[in-house]
């Protein structure tokens, strides 16, 4: 994500950090208020993983489960994400293509070819990055998986109707109200949507991490008892951990 | 399989969480002394140098474009670069003088000695990491070190972070699952932002 997608847009250091603006000579003050500001957040993500798990933990075990079958028929899955969300795109490939334990699937990142992502952008445009990347390498069964903090990022909006119309499954990650992905979830492009209910752009990311590594941990938990796929690099053994 | 039991197994995995994550509010008070030790270094010009391999190294990235380009509006952006970002570079150090190196060199030629380097390992056994902190020191960075549990049935905190203790600041994870550690150093790395920017806005005292 980037700013220009911050549902916290607008929300200043000063809503974030009331105690900076209050006159003091002393720093003292800084320090412990720093302090207890960063003991509030730890509870904050804590407490919002819980509520998390509760609106959204039996759809997650659904989505795995769905997932889990695509990989099983021979399915691919490609990322995509702005800004930190391209990071958790790439961690989300790396840790089903290269797990510590468990067994190794085939995932892309599709920010990792820049000289794909700098062509497309400058050639037809930024919206189109990821939908163009989908048009060239998705095929039905494959796994189509986006990220967005606010879920207002065009060009994966466009990806993930690129990749309905290829009878790919659908998966985003969003947070705030879900933006543009709720409404494609409700029109029925998006097969699967877990909006972070937040209005913190961190809270969120840190939030979708989470989800994430549940939904990898479902997915081997339900490939431990089957047959690899064609595709698959190697059946290896049961998961517990991603790298 | 029953959708049943592979609810409950979606419900234990983000349960596993709550016991690290309620933990990093312990360590608050070190996340703002490094906060306040990297403020120092951005304010007299430095930059940062972050670095992990693997999924360690998707971290540095959202590292360095957290403070390259921040999500509040109106904070300037800071000078940092992920180390692990330039595959060519990467792979290239790897293949001729072995993966330990791939950062060390990277910081050698980089590097000045008033920045800051910060080392992500999710379980401290990173070698490339180890080497990048370590080139770091030589060079007198500052050094911070994200890690995890070294041993789960060690409490003390320097134990945890095994061989990555030798940073100036150590923030590790009460957790060796690597999952969960990422979940954490990701807020860890977000505190920092903030805090690194309340610090330089507050400026004067609070950055001697």
């Amino acid at each position: 994500m980037g700013a220009a997608e911050d549902p916290a847009r607008g929300r200043g250091m000063r809503e974030l950090y009331p105690f900076l603006y209050e006159v003091s000579a002393d720093p003292a003050p800084v320090w412990a208020d720093a302090t207890r500001s960063s003991e509030g957040k730890a509870t904050e993500i804590v407490l919002l993983r819980r509520r998390m798990a509760e609106l959204c933990g039996d759809r997650v075990a659904v989505c795995a489960e769905r997932m889990a079958g695509a990989f099983a028929g021979g399915g691919r899955m490609f990322t995509f994400g702005n800004g930190g969300s391209s990071t958790d795109a790439q961690e989300v490939a790396t840790a089903f293509l290269r797990p510590a334990h468990g067994r190794p699937l085939p995932a892309l990142s599709l920010t990792t070819d820049v000289a794909v992502v700098t062509a497309l952008s400058n050639d037809v445009g930024f919206d189109a990055v990821f939908a163009r990347q989908l048009a060239a390498l998705g095929r039905r069964g494959d796994v189509a998986l986006g990220l967005s903090t606010s879920g207002g990022s065009a060009n994966v909006a466009r990806a993930f109707e690129e990749a309905a119309r290829r009878g790919m499954l659908t998966v985003g990650l969003a947070g705030g109200h879900g933006g543009m992905l709720t409404e494609l979830s409700e029109a029925g492009v998006l097969d699967h949507l877990f909006v972070v209910p937040s209005s913190s752009v961190h809270r969120i990311q840190e939030t979708q991490t989470t989800v994430y590594h549940v939904l990898w941990e479902v997915i081997q938990h339900v490939l431990a008892g089957r047959p690899a796929a064609e595709h698959d690099c190697a059946a290896a053994t049961p998961a517990s951990s991603p790298p | 399989m029953s959708v049943a039991s592979l609810e409950q197994v979606a419900r234990e995995a983000f349960a596993r969480r709550n016991t690290a994550g309620g933990a990093l509010a312990r360590d608050a008070e070190l996340i703002t002394r490094t906060a306040r030790d990297m403020a120092v270094r951005f304010r007299r010009g430095g930059k940062l140098i972050v670095f992990g391999s693997g999924g360690a190294g998707t971290d540095a990235a959202h590292v360095a474009v957290e403070f390259m380009h921040p999500v509040i509006v109106g904070k300037p952006a800071l000078p940092a670069m992920a180390l692990s970002n330039d595959a060519a570079t990467v792979s290239a150090v790897g293949t001729d003088d072995g993966i330990a190196e791939v950062f060390a060199h990277q910081v050698r030629h980089w590097a000045d000695p008033g920045d800051i380097a910060l080392g992500i390992s999710r379980d401290g056994g990173c070698s490339a990491v180890r080497q990048g902190l370590a080139a770091a020191r030589d060079l007198g960075l500052l050094t911070v070190a994200l890690t995890g549990a070294h041993h789960a049935d060690r409490a003390d905190h320097a134990d945890r972070a095994g061989p990555m203790t030798r940073a100036d600041h150590v923030i590790a994870v009460a957790s060796t699952d690597p999952a969960v550690v990422k979940e954490i150093h990701v807020t860890t790395y977000h505190l920092l932002w903030e805090l690194v920017h309340v610090f330089l806005e507050q400026g004067g005292e609070a950055l001697t």
